[in-house]
């Protein structure tokens, strides 16, 4: 079973992601911060990490640059709900940007051309 | 031994060179907070101020787009009236306050007659018009001295009949090699012929004309730009704000929607969806309380009651349970200088962030106290997380928030609500340590009567 780590602050929104994702085969750890996050990836291998941008404390940006530290090869799809920065995400060295929606078919989407099932 | 001098010389020396007397008009009038308008009408009032020193009367062409536009015109309208005028400006004791504020009425005065005369007046640069003076001299960005203009072909005949007379110079504004517009003076009364000495101190008056019509010009389009960068934050902003509950409360929707939802699921998700709806409300709510354009007029009222009834509210009480909340109120406060509403809901936010910054079992504590004869002070203090120094610098940015759910639009509120009534907003807190916001209202001595 592939491994996703979702840094989130909207804890309603990593319950979301964790049943949805969950059902489509994948098993789905919560950060609700990145230094949250950098704590799970120290302790556990992910195959992909879902990221937020704007969060409390370190954002997902820096959070990007600290992950490039530790390990390279992680996919790293940005999920925010800041349409503007899509251009940027390239530059961020993430793989995909997705803007926040209720549908999460994008995000499924992007998953799974980035890992698979 | 050190001797102190003002910028600002409240009268002029009958004796002083009329250099002199005219920059220091100027530059002190670019020293006050005037608008743009009674900085150029202070310097045509120093190009025509009084007899025998400088010219009779001065006209102001601005640009605006790609035309050249009467502006102002300063002067007197007769013979008689010039040489009241001049008398006036020559008593002594009258300094360039007094010289301007004369002015100021004169141009409403003459709103009928001079200034008038030239609103409608108009010349596109870059068109045919630019081959007559005086858009000539605004075009080819130097100074012309006009002699025999009736005689002249080169003259705009509009111009001329709205001059009426046979010798006057043409003074461009320029800057930065812009074009900003274009003074033209003349001795329509006294004929005195404008000699070369006349040509140099108008070109010095109009060099500092342009500069400062230049540096008013970028100081309001960094101001227009600022405003820009202002609104387009704030909309990202709410579009990140209202987007999280919505993506929340579609993804649960979508779960409901789907076949054998067990009843707990269905129970749990309706309840995510109405607290983030709730969650909308607040937001739209605070948006619109930020965004209301002017706060009521500050009146003196009594604090007593309106910090008694904020504190009694249902929402102050119920997140107040899970703290030790210690209110001391002193008797026979003076009535404080604030709208009522907006004190109201600068402690209620005061308390709001105390709440959020403290754990549950902190202290709050909440002081009404007179400060002076003058002044009284509310203060909240709290035991929580406490504001670190780079957060202190922006917390009254608006959007700029350190909690999860935070719009970041209280504190610039509490800081609106107390510039709008005069009042001062006192920090101090240390990280881990807890905040204390001290806030300084002004009083009207009487104690509690109303």
């Amino acid at each position: 079973m592939k491994k996703i780590l979702v840094v989130e602050d909207e804890k309603t929104l990593c319950l979301l992601y964790a049943e949805e994702l969950g059902k489509e085969g994948y098993a789905v750890t919560a950060a609700y911060d990145a230094d949250a996050a950098l704590a799970e990836l120290k302790k556990k291998s992910f195959d992909l990490i879902i990221t937020d941008i704007r969060m409390p404390g370190k954002n997902g940006v820096e959070l990007i640059a600290q992950i490039m530290g530790l390990r390279k090869d992680i996919p790293i799809i940005i999920n925010s709900a800041y349409q503007s920065y899509k251009e940027d995400f390239m530059t961020w060295a993430a793989d995909a940007y997705v803007v926040k929606s209720s549908s999460l078919d994008e995000l499924k989407t992007k998953i799974k051309e980035l890992i698979g099932r | 031994m050190i001797e102190k001098y003002n910028f600002l010389t409240s009268e002029f020396q009958k004796d002083s060179p009329r250099e002199m007397m005219l920059l220091s008009i100027i530059s002190q009038s670019f020293f006050q907070p005037f608008s743009l308008a009674d900085n150029m009408l202070v310097i045509l009032t120093a190009l025509t101020s009084g007899s025998g020193v400088g010219f009779n009367r001065a006209m102001l062409f601005l640009k605006e787009g790609d035309r050249l536009r009467g502006e102002m015109w300063l002067g007197p309208r007769t013979p008689e009236e010039a040489g009241y005028i001049w008398e006036v400006l020559s008593t002594p004791g009258i300094g360039y306050v007094e010289i301007i504020e004369h002015n100021r009425a004169l141009v409403s005065k003459n709103e009928d007659t001079l200034s008038n005369r030239i609103k409608n007046l108009a010349f596109v640069m870059n068109e045919p018009t630019c081959e007559m003076v005086p858009a000539l001299a605004a075009c080819h960005k130097e100074i012309y001295l006009v002699r025999d203009a009736f005689r002249e072909p080169l003259i705009d005949k509009k111009f001329l009949e709205i001059i009426e007379v046979d010798e006057f110079l043409c003074i461009p504004l320029v800057a930065r090699d812009e074009v900003f517009g274009l003074i033209v003076l003349d001795n329509s009364f006294t004929h005195v012929p404008i000699s070369p000495g006349d040509i140099k101190l108008a070109s010095l008056c109009g060099l500092i004309a342009s500069n400062y019509i230049y540096s008013a010009t970028l100081h309001e389009r960094l101001l227009e730009a600022e405003k820009m960068a202002a609104m387009g934050e704030m909309a990202m902003f709410v579009t990140h704000q209202l987007r999280n509950p919505l993506v929340t409360i579609g993804g649960f929707t979508d779960q409901l929607l789907q076949p054998k939802v067990s009843r707990d699921k269905r129970d749990r998700n309706l309840k995510i969806i109405r607290d983030e709806i709730r969650r909308l409300e607040t937001i739209v709510y605070q948006m619109a309380h930020f965004l209301k354009v002017s706060l009521k007029e500050p009146g003196y009222f009594d604090v007593t009651p309106m910090i008694a009834a904020v504190l009694q509210s249902p929402e102050i009480q119920a997140r107040a349970r899970s703290y030790s909340l210690d209110v001391k109120i002193d008797s026979g406060l003076p009535q404080v200088l604030c709208d009522p509403t907006s004190f109201g809901e600068v402690l209620r936010n005061l308390l709001d962030n105390a709440f959020d910054a403290t754990p549950s079992g902190g202290r709050i504590t909440v002081r009404a106290r007179r400060k002076s004869k003058t002044s009284f002070v509310l203060s909240v203090r709290d035991t929580g997380k406490g504001i670190s120094n780079p957060d202190k610098a922006q917390m009254y940015r608006p959007f700029f928030t350190t909690k999860e759910k935070g719009m970041g639009l209280g504190l610039p509120f509490i800081k609106r609500v107390m510039d709008t009534c005069g009042g001062t907003i006192e920090v101090r807190s240390r990280v881990g340590k807890g905040a204390l916001f001290n806030l300084a209202f002004q009083t009207r001595e009487g104690g509690n009567s109303t």
